[in-house]
């Protein structure tokens, strides 16, 4: 077959590739690569967001004042609080739940909708779900009271600074579990069944297939729910974001992105605000390639 | 004669088409927050202002009051703003202080001068608005805050609201704690609570009537006079759910739930437009007359009669458009703001004119007269470029000692620490 003057099969397709991929490539460049590109440079400078002065270059001043801020450490440490506590439940119990829903045989459509339902409503609305629920006169005081046989014990749950961190961690779990949920689901369901029906006829039973046959062949999916519930939990904000504006004290719940919001748009310093960007960048950056190395001790096949 | 008619036509013709010519189409964005009351009228000044200036249309855009800052704030630091917006004056002065907006047009509004312009207003209503002689903003609204009671409430609890209202801050606290039902630890009714974001407006004022200010004279240092500091973080402390369990940040805001009339507080801190959102939410309680209002409380050893600050919104004009859109702006301000009579019956906003406030109509509304005195022994509410971060600062120092048992001297220490970084790095 005589071939297209000057282009090799493999190039013409490679063009083609090119042009499907533009679309989306301009989009990353304009709305992702652009803002992180000028966060970067943004960063080396002192702007006031309201300012017509020309920024000024501060080198790495930025970075310095934030190492040296005990505030900046405080929000680290609220974020990795948060992101602990909220990381294990969510990718063990979601990996549970996926399990436990394909193990029966009726209401799994039902008990994925139920479950999925939370993730479905804005951050906005389940934050003021919980508001009410965590008022001193809510809910939550009184199903505590009621487990624990008292009457009239404020468990301070926006108040106390870890009952706090605990209420933005089940506020977050209760509105994601759902949606890790499904995505387990998925991945389990990617399983071949004749896997599950060899190790039957082999003599394993369901615990013994779930944890020799399911969960290693889980792998890729824990690894992309891991890697996205790091990253849901590390960019955390609107709960907290509620809650301080609706009387909890901020320095419990102060994460890096509250901060980041405050700094650059209740103070106007935007270099300082970028250059906690790009810190917080690095570090979802790290922490995912870590897990994508781990990762790969073990590839999975389908034999 | 025949000559001359021709004349006529054509010098008419021509000075029509040059007239048509130099009236070119403007659009003018006008930015500001929620109020349908307010939208009502605002609507219809606009539909009557296009009247008279056929080449301007007018765009309003709506947002909801708590976002209205973020989003003004990257609309300018795009080079995108709207040419007239309204913000909180505490938002607004930033925009000053960077010249991102222009000085009140006096030939556009119809004055000579800033002191014709000061001279139909009450003394000081620009000075927040005032920057190097020149002033920046017309006032929306003028607003500051007094002590609403509820009667029944008062009565529930064996007081007579009429001779035991609060005087003091040691009073309210005094008649917080008689009306105060709980459940164990929780409160079930409260008397009074803060607005706890609030803490330039209302809390502040508390230190300074102690003898306290947040920055010395030339600005330089943070925390005057620890003693007066102290002692209204203590008070704070023993509001709190630690001390004496009166109230907290973490409980429904006591302006929204008191209209409800539901026995659940007594008092509350609000403005007079609280009376129009009273008239909306619950029109049985407003015209039981079972409310009233009085002076915000001072300290029995308070050195300063201080209540509690003013704050506004101001309208105001983007510096960056161009001249004739400012001009435009400011004359539409002028046109929806010569309507003020009609913002307090409508709307319950409080525009400053002395035609408004001398009337016969803003003497009848009910209790204007404890507002207005109360106005008169305030001040704006403080103003500095940083002053959401020094907010934010007083939040986590008070929010300490009533919430996370921090000792008042170490909350203070922290929060002076911490504005006085803020200024060393001005």
């Amino acid at each position: 077959m005589q071939q297209h003057k000057g282009f090799s099969m493999e190039q013409k397709k490679a063009r083609w590739g090119w042009i499907f991929v533009a679309p989306t490539l301009a989009f990353f460049l304009v709305f992702s690569f652009y803002p992180i590109g000028n966060a970067i440079y943004m960063s080396f400078f002192k702007k006031n967001l309201l300012s017509l002065k020309p920024p000024e270059f501060v080198g790495w001043g930025n970075y310095k004042y934030l190492f040296s801020s005990d505030m900046f450490w405080q929000s680290v440490a609220n974020t990795a609080i948060f992101t602990v506590g909220t990381f294990i439940p969510l990718v063990v119990l979601s990996l549970v739940l996926a399990a436990f829903i394909m193990s029966r045989t009726k209401l799994q459509k039902f008990l994925q909708m139920a479950l999925y339902s939370p993730a479905a409503l804005s951050s906005v609305v389940a934050a003021l779900i919980w508001l009410l629920i965590f008022d001193p006169r809510g809910l939550a005081n009184q199903a505590l009271n009621f487990i624990n046989g008292t009457s009239g014990v404020n468990y301070h749950w926006l108040s106390n600074a870890n009952m706090l961190r605990l209420s933005t961690i089940i506020l977050y779990f209760w509105k994601y579990i759902g949606y890790f949920t499904i995505v387990f689901i998925a991945g389990i369901g990617g399983i071949p069944d004749y896997l599950h029906e060899a190790a039957l006829i082999d003599g394993a039973n369901r615990w013994q297939d779930f944890w020799h046959i399911t969960f290693p062949l889980l792998k890729p999916t824990t690894l992309l729910v891991s890697v996205m519930v790091m990253i849901q939990c590390l960019k955390t904000f609107s709960t907290q974001y509620l809650f301080t504006t609706s009387g909890a004290p901020t320095r419990p719940i102060d994460v890096i992105t509250l901060s980041i919001y405050n700094t650059a748009i209740k103070d106007h310093n935007i270099g300082r605000a970028s250059a906690m960007s790009v810190l917080l960048f690095l570090v979802m950056l790290v922490l995912t390639w870590l897990q994508f190395r781990i990762s790969r001790t073990e590839e999975v096949t389908y034999m | 004669m025949k000559r001359s008619t021709w004349l006529l036509a054509v010098a008419i013709i021509v000075s029509l088409s040059f007239g048509v010519g130099a009236a070119k189409p403007i659009e003018l964005t006008y930015w500001t927050h929620t109020d349908d009351n307010r939208t009502e009228i605002e609507n219809r000044y606009i539909a009557e202002f296009t009247k008279m200036y056929p080449n301007v249309r007018v765009k309003r855009v709506v947002n909801e009051a708590s976002k209205m800052g973020d989003i003004v704030l990257t609309a300018f630091s795009a080079n995108n703003a709207p040419d007239l917006f309204n913000l909180p004056i505490e938002q607004e002065y930033g925009y000053m202080k960077n010249y991102r907006v222009a000085p009140v047009d006096c030939k556009a509004i119809g004055v000579k001068n800033y002191d014709e312009l000061k001279s139909q207003y009450i003394k000081g209503t620009f000075d927040a608005v005032t920057m190097g002689g020149k002033i920046y903003g017309l006032p929306l609204e003028i607003t500051n805050w007094c002590i609403y009671i509820n009667k029944k409430v008062f009565r529930d609890a064996g007081l007579d609201p009429e001779k035991d209202y609060p005087k003091t801050w040691e009073d309210m606290a005094d008649i917080s704690d008689k009306i105060a039902i709980r459940n164990g630890d929780i409160l079930v009714r409260r008397g009074f609570d803060f607005r706890y974001p609030y803490y330039l407006v209302s809390f502040l004022p508390m230190v300074e009537q102690l003898g306290g200010k947040l920055l010395s004279d030339d600005g330089k240092t943070a925390i005057v006079n620890d003693k007066a500091w102290l002692q209204v973080l203590e008070y704070m402390r023993e509001w709190g759910p630690h001390g004496r369990n009166l109230g907290s940040p973490t409980y429904a805001a006591p302006r929204k739930i008191w209209n409800k009339d539901n026995n659940d507080i007594a008092m509350c801190l609000s403005g007079f437009y609280q009376q129009g959102r009273l008239q909306n939410d619950n029109p049985a309680f407003f015209e039981s007359k079972e409310w009233m209002v009085v002076p915000f409380p001072v300290f029995k050893n308070a050195v300063n009669d201080v209540a509690c600050s003013f704050y506004g919104h101001y309208l105001m004009v983007n510096a960056q458009a161009p001249k004739e859109k400012q001009e435009m702006a400011w004359k539409l301000a002028d046109y929806m703001l010569s309507h003020s009579m009609e913002y307090l019956v409508k709307v319950n906003l409080i525009q400053p004119r002395k035609e408004l406030l001398t009337s016969k109509t803003f003497k009848n509304l009910p209790y204007t007269e404890v507002f207005m005195a109360d106005m008169n022994r305030a001040h704006p509410v403080f103003l500095h470029e940083n002053g959401y971060q020094f907010e934010r600062f007083i939040k986590e120092a008070v929010e300490g000692v009533m919430l996370s048992k921090v000792p008042p001297k170490e909350a203070l220490n922290t929060l002076r620490n911490r504005i006085q970084e803020v200024l060393d790095n001005e």
